[in-house]
C-alpha cells in the first residue's frame, strides 16, 4: 500500500513538472536551472568516467578471457560490446550512478530546505516549490543523464578498446566496427537514458519534499531516494528491455 | 523601549481558530485551541519551549493543516480553500519564521525583493531596488543586498527575514521569535518596527520570549502551553489571574507585576 501511494505521489509530482514546464518555469528559473546543469552535469564527469572506463576495462578483459577459451577469432567482440554499451551498460551504470550521486544531492537539499522552512517561505510568497525547485533540477537531469550517457559509453568502449588492442592486440579498427549496431540500438540506449534522467529527480525530489524533523529527516530522505532511484532505474530497465525487444529486436 | 504601543483593535474577529488539533505522529502539539484575532489588533503568543506557538502560527496561516477544528480567516474556512484561494490569501501574509528560512540560492537583495516580484511581477525594477534599500537600511544592514546567506551571521539573518516578512506591506504580519539571538539594542529595534509597520487594519501576531520588549507594542497576550490556550488577556488580567503558572511565567519573563 506504501508503494502505491508513493507511487501515485511520484506520478503526481512529474505531472505537476511538466505542468509548470509548459508554463515558463525554465524561462522564469533560468539561474537556478543553469546552476542545476552545473552541480548535476559537470560534477558528474569524474565519477561518470572512473565508473565507465572501469566497466569497460574489466568487462572487456572477461569476455576476452572466456572468449579466448572457446574460439579462436576475436573480430566479434568489439561489436558485440559497442551494441551492448549502446544498448545497457552505457545507459543504466550511468544511471545508477546519477541515482546515487545526483538522487542524494536533490533530496539532501530539498531536505534542508524543508526543515529549515524555506518551502514555507516559498509557498507564503505564492512561488510553487515545484516550479523553483523541482522544475529545474528535473530539466536539467533530463538533459545531462542523456548526455553523459553518450559521453559514458564513448569512454567504456575506448577504454575497453586499449585493452583489447594492448593485451590481445585486437586491431583498433576490427574493435570499432559498428557493424552489429543500427539506429534501434542507439533509440533503446537513448529512450532508457531520457527515462532515468526524468525518474530520478522525480524519486529524489519526492523524498526530499516530505522530509520531516530535523537532520535526521534529512539523513532518511536522502537514503530513500538514493534507494527509490536505483530502484526506478532498475524497474525501468526490465521495461523498457522488453519494449525494445518488442518494437526493434525481435529477430535480430 | 522606544516602540509604543499601537492603538488598540476595533474591529470583529478577522482571524479566528475553533477547538484546533494538529497532531505530529499521534502525539497532539495543538490539543483544541480556541482563538480569536480582531481587526486592528497586535497580539502577543507567549508560553513555554514546545508548547505549540510556532505550530499554532503555521495552522493560523494555512501552512499545516489542523487535524482537527477550524480556522477562519477575514470570513473563509482554511479548510475550505482551493489552491488559487490559499494563494490569494498568502498574498496577505508576511511571515518571519524562527529558522530564518532565507533562500540560500538567492542573494540578501533577492531574497527581499522576492514576495515584491512574486506579487507585483510588473513592478518597476528600481522602486523594488529602492524599498529594498529601504528596508534593508531600517533594519541595520544596508549595503548588503549582494550578499548571500551563509555570509551572514545568525542576526544579521534574522534582521533579513524580518525585511522580507515586511516588505510587502502585508495586512496579516506573522513574526515567529523574531529577536531571538540578537543584540538588546537591536532587539528593539526590530520591536519598534514591528509596532511601525502594524497596519491600523491588518493584524500582527507575534510569537516571542522577550515578553518585557513585548509589553512595549502589545495590549493583548495569550499563553499557549502544552497545546492549549493557558491564558488570554492584557496585562491587567495577568495580574488578576489566580493561575500561578501565568502569573509565575509573566514575572520570570520580565514583566513587573
Amino acid at each position: 500500500m506504501g508503494l502505491l501511494i508513493a507511487f501515485r505521489d511520484a506520478l503526481g509530482l512529474f505531472f505537476a513538472t511538466w505542468r509548470w514546464t509548459f508554463r515558463g518555469s525554465l524561462f522564469r528559473q533560468r539561474k537556478v536551472f543553469l546552476r542545476q546543469l552545473h552541480d548535476i552535469g559537470n560534477r558528474s564527469v569524474l565519477f561518470i568516467t572512473v565508473t565507465l572506463g572501469v566497466l569497460g576495462v574489466i568487462s572487456v578483459f572477461q569476455v576476452l578471457l572466456q572468449v579466448e577459451r572457446i574460439l579462436p577469432e576475436f573480430s566479434v567482440v568489439g561489436p558485440a560490446f559497442i551494441q551492448t554499451m549502446v544498448r545497457e551498460f552505457a545507459p543504466t551504470i550511468t544511471g545508477l550512478m546519477i541515482a546515487t550521486r545526483v538522487g542524494s544531492g536533490i533530496a539532501a537539499e530539498l531536505g534542508s530546505m524543508v526543515v529549515t522552512e524555506q518551502v514555507d517561505a516559498l509557498r507564503l510568497c505564492n512561488a510553487d516549490p515545484v516550479d523553483y525547485l523541482v522544475a529545474p533540477r528535473f530539466w536539467a537531469c533530463v538533459l545531462h543523464t542523456v548526455l553523459l550517457t553518450v559521453y559514458g559509453g564513448v569512454v567504456g568502449v575506448c577504454c575497453g578498446a586499449v585493452v583489447a588492442h594492448e593485451v590481445w592486440e585486437i586491431p583498433w579498427t576490427s574493435f570499432f566496427s559498428l557493424r552489429l549496431v543500427e539506429l534501434s540500438d542507439a533509440a533503446s540506449g537513448l529512450m532508457k537514458a531520457t527515462a532515468y534522467g526524468m525518474a530520478i529527480p522525480i524519486a529524489a525530489a519526492q523524498a526530499g519534499l516530505e522530509t520531516t524533523g530535523g537532520s535526521e529527516g534529512v539523513g532518511i530522505a536522502t537514503t530513500r531516494a538514493v534507494v527509490n532511484a536505483s530502484f526506478a532505474v532498475v524497474v525501468l530497465d526490465f521495461l523498457l528491455s522488453g519494449l525494445s525487444f518488442l518494437l526493434w529486436f525481435q529477430g535480430r | 523601549m522606544g516602540a509604543a504601543a499601537p492603538e488598540g483593535a476595533g474591529g470583529g474577529p478577522v482571524i479566528s481558530a475553533t477547538g484546533v488539533v494538529r497532531r505530529f505522529g499521534g502525539v497532539p502539539v495543538l490539543d483544541g485551541v480556541d482563538l480569536e484575532v480582531r481587526r486592528g489588533e497586535l497580539l502577543g503568543i507567549v508560553g513555554p519551549g514546545g508548547g505549540g506557538k510556532t505550530v499554532l502560527l503555521k495552522v493560523l496561516a494555512g501552512l499545516l493543516r489542523p487535524d482537527g477544528g477550524e480556522v477562519v480567516i477575514d470570513g473563509a474556512s482554511l479548510a475550505g480553500l482551493e489552491t488559487d484561494g490559499r494563494a490569494r490569501l498568502w498574498e496577505r501574509f508576511g511571515f518571519l519564521f524562527q529558522n530564518y528560512a532565507l533562500f540560500d540560492f538567492m542573494t540578501v537583495g533577492e531574497n527581499v525583493a522576492f514576495p515584491l516580484e512574486q506579487r507585483r511581477p510588473r513592478a518597476p525594477e528600481d522602486e523594488i531596488r529602492a524599498r529594498v534599500a529601504t528596508r534593508l537600511s531600517e533594519v541595520d544592514l544596508p549595503g548588503t543586498e549582494a550578499l548571500f546567506p551563509n555570509e551572514l551571521s545568525g542576526g544579521m539573518k534574522k534582521r533579513v527575514a524580518m525585511a522580507r516578512a515586511t516588505i510587502a506591506d502585508a495586512e496579516f504580519l506573522f513574526y515567529d521569535d523574531p529577536t531571538a539571538g540578537l543584540d538588546p539594542v537591536t532587539s528593539s529595534k526590530i520591536f519598534g518596527l514591528i509596532a511601525r509597520l502594524h497596519l491600523p487594519r491588518g493584524v500582527s501576531v507575534v510569537v516571542s520570549h522577550d515578553v518585557d520588549r513585548m509589553r512595549a507594542i502589545c495590549r493583548r497576550f495569550v499563553m499557549i502551553d502544552r497545546g492549549r490556550v493557558r491564558f488570554d488577556g492584557d496585562l491587567d488580567a495577568v495580574h488578576a489571574s489566580d493561575d500561578e503558572m501565568v502569573r509565575t511565567f509573566f514575572d520570570e519573563s520580565g514583566l513587573a507585576l
